[in-house]
């Protein structure tokens, strides 16, 4: 029984021109947003390339380790082609400086504005708003349109359970959406690979998961398609329901709710987390240079009734103890001053990570933006993305500086030069330094932080049982709805 | 077992006893209705809109529970027993509606094996098809392109190769042409020959005369006359029927006269 109405489910999507229409829709977008994903992902890798080859060429170029201006650049992710999340809008190079912070710069679309106007479609965002929509089209009517069809009346008339009914509705739908997205995916996984994006072991995992995960969320709009066209009587009054809900989930909510949570969560800008490090700076170095000339006016005092001859003596052997005393109070301003700064950044950026839960608590109420941030943290392309590299990015930079520190003192320079003036050989101006190019093959090397699949898959967990416990609601939902749904 | 079919051929095979409907809003559709109908029979219910017919089709096929009363197929209670119940009838709907993007041998299909019967091939379908009058170069054509005639056809095609004791028929020649009404009384005459049960709800007078072997007049869900085809010989049928629905009409010929007005 089930069988025949699974097969019968299947025979009227494959047979419907609707499905024609989509399959069409979604082949196009599919192929080609992965053709251009793989395209924009060789670029990058050139462009990486290139760049690391011009950074090289700098340093070789450097007459000097303090002088070396060393960049390093993000790296291109063979995952970004399917889930570009955060890729085209977080800088790709860092300068490496002792001088400045580890700051990314240039994203994608910063370097060519036109791209992200309107901005390039991957696999999630296709999955996200196109295949969501297809699924609601493809159930709106499953069966309140089979009730004013009259087809529900006459399949009832027979020994038919309402419970196998709906099984098979929602096998059938499922078989007929999920299927032709499989092969869709597979073939764009082909092409990816033949036009040579060189995916790892663990990048197939995260590939695994990402298609598991687009299943679930496509899933979820066929739960809730089923669950609506239960509740109402006419297929066009459902259509409009589930296009509201389908706008207000995938569109308005995720929107909404990082407004909602910058509302709610103060978060201070760079601006004036610099002014208020400013400000405490200049009011410690005032209260410094205050008691300093407070302790030197007491010290005078102390002084007070002393002939020239004492006073010297005195001065003698208290001025080291002195000079101590004043450069510990200088070197607790400093450190005060490098604290608070610390706690400045530390506060914020714990205030930001507030924001960002708030954002992501509220945006899960829709199961889009569970889909869209687990796809992200699959592909390590979501938001933690930036501070992975600029962790790692600092991490280097102190091994860089450091190395550069050693070299400098072992060189016995400083960046200074100095010039000999020889009345045989002439001018020379020694760099105090060997003249041949810098020696590179000691030079700590950058290497990009790796997210391990393990890691990633388990900050997914949550949105896939949320996504799991959406699709049980829907669908038991719609059962329950079913088991007394009037027929007529 | 000779006398065991003996009895269930004595017993009716649909059967309304004591029937009640009261909605839930307190409109009375059907008020303690006694039908039986015997194999080989046709019983035809006549009344206006609202009379309680159709009520009485959706008690018998589960889609909605008496308030009071049973309804039985074959003996079974079909509201407590409803998935076995089923097995034993066939039902065409007033306006049989089936997948647009199936042809008619594709629909024909599906109903008939969700009816159970999946022994059948496509030269049985063709037999039915051509019985109940569908041209043969329409059989393969989408159920989209039919008139209501045709996918009437094909519906009573469905009910034929069900092959049940009791068929149940609701308002089955609304919206045929004289032709296709003509072909369809001499068909279900052919099925009570068979030995099926028939119960009908109609609105065409002389064709219930015609054919049936009862005739009960609804009226507010009550069963206010019940005659047998030799009780009507001679019985001027109409006229039977306007007497009982006397108040009933006259509402709808000022109904009737409202419209005509407002148009």
């Amino acid at each position: 029984m089930i069988k025949l109405l699974i097969e019968k489910e299947l025979k009227n999507i494959l047979l419907s021109p609707k499905f024609a229409a989509t399959f069409l829709v979604c082949s196009i977008l599919i192929l080609t947003s992965v053709y251009i994903g793989v395209q924009e992902y060789h670029t990058a890798v050139a462009q990486y390339e290139a760049n690391q080859q011009i950074a090289t060429q700098d340093i070789a170029q450097a007459t000097n380790w303090g002088s070396v201006r060393n960049q390093v650049h993000r790296k291109p992710n063979p995952m970004q082609v399917f889930v570009s999340g955060l890729h085209f809008d977080v800088g790709r190079v860092s300068r490496i400086s002792g001088f400045q912070d580890v700051k990314l710069t240039r994203s994608p679309y910063s370097d060519e504005t036109l791209f992200a106007l309107f901005r390039f479609i991957d696999l999630t965002f296709i999955v996200q708003v196109v295949l969501s929509l297809f699924a609601i089209l493809f159930t709106y009517d499953a069966i309140n349109g089979e009730r004013e069809n009259g087809t529900l009346k006459l399949a009832f008339a027979n020994s038919v359970s309402r419970a196998s009914y709906l099984i098979s509705k929602f096998a059938g739908v499922w078989i007929g959406l999920i299927i032709p997205l499989l092969i869709l995916i597979l073939i764009a996984l082909l092409i990816t690979t033949l036009m040579g994006v060189p995916i790892s072991g663990g990048d197939w995992v995260s590939i695994s998961s990402f298609i598991g995960l687009s299943v679930l969320y496509v899933t979820f709009f066929i739960g809730i398609g089923l669950l609506v066209s239960t509740i109402t009587r006419k297929s066009s009054l459902s259509f409009l329901l589930l296009l509201v809900i389908w706008i207000g989930g995938v569109l308005i909510l995720p929107r909404m709710s990082v407004m909602a949570s910058g509302q709610l969560v103060e978060v201070e800008s760079i601006a004036q987390i610099e002014a208020k490090q400013e400000a405490y700076q200049k009011a410690r170095w005032d209260e410094y240079s205050s008691t300093i000339s407070e302790t030197w006016r007491k010290r005078s005092q102390e002084m007070e009734g002393m002939d020239d001859a004492e006073r010297q003596a005195y001065r003698d052997e208290k001025e080291w103890d002195w000079l101590e005393e004043d450069d510990a109070a200088r070197k607790q301003v400093q450190q005060d001053i490098t604290e608070n700064n610390r706690r400045l950044i530390e506060e914020t950026s714990n205030q930001k990570k507030l924001q960002e839960r708030v954002a992501f608590s509220l945006a899960r109420i829709s199961p889009a933006s569970s889909f869209r941030l687990a796809a992200m943290n699959i592909a390590g392309t979501d938001i933690d993305m930036k501070s992975r590299y600029e962790d790692s990015m600092r991490e280097y930079r102190d091994k860089f500086t450091d190395f550069t520190q050693k070299k400098q003192s072992e060189s016995g320079s400083r960046g200074g030069f100095s010039i000999n003036v020889d009345s045989e050989s002439g001018v020379k101006i020694d760099f105090g330094r060997d003249d041949q190019t810098l020696d590179t093959s000691e030079m700590p090397q950058y290497s990009a932080p790796v997210l391990s699949t393990s890691n990633a898959l388990s900050k997914s967990i949550l949105d896939f049982g949320l996504l799991g416990i959406f699709i049980i609601l829907t669908f038991g939902g719609a059962f329950i709805s079913f088991l007394r749904y009037d027929m007529r | 077992m000779e006398t065991a079919n003996e009895t269930i051929k004595q017993a009716p095979l649909l059967e309304a006893r004591n029937l009640t409907k009261v909605y839930e809003d307190g409109v009375k559709a059907l008020d303690n209705l006694n039908i039986k109908v015997m194999p080989g029979e046709i019983y035809a219910m006549l009344g206006g809109n609202g009379a309680g017919k159709t009520t009485t089709i959706n008690i018998f096929l589960d889609f909605i529970q008496p308030t009071n009363g049973n309804a039985f197929i074959n003996g079974i209670d079909s509201n407590s027993d409803p998935l076995e119940a089923k097995k034993n009838v066939a039902f065409v709907s007033e306006n049989v509606q089936l997948y647009p993007n199936f042809t008619a041998m594709q629909n024909i299909d599906f109903f008939v094996r969700l009816g159970g019967k999946s022994n059948y091939k496509r030269s049985d379908y063709e037999n039915a098809l051509n019985r109940v009058g569908l041209q043969s170069e329409a059989f393969d054509k989408k159920l989209r392109d039919f008139s209501k005639g045709m996918r009437q056809k094909c519906g009573i095609a469905i009910a034929i190769l069900k092959n049940a004791p009791a068929i149940l028929l609701d308002e089955p020649t609304s919206g045929l042409d004289p032709k296709a009404g003509k072909e369809f009384t001499k068909l279900i005459g052919e099925l009570r020959d068979e030995g099926k049960a028939i119960l009908m709800s109609t609105h065409d007078i002389f064709r219930a005369k015609e054919i049936s072997d009862h005739v009960g007049i609804l009226n507010n869900g009550e069963l206010v006359a019940q005659r047998t085809n030799a009780e009507l010989k001679g019985v001027n049928l109409e006229q039977l029927y306007v007497e009982y629905m006397a108040g009933y009409m006259e509402e709808t010929d000022q109904n009737l006269v409202l419209t005509n007005d407002l148009n």
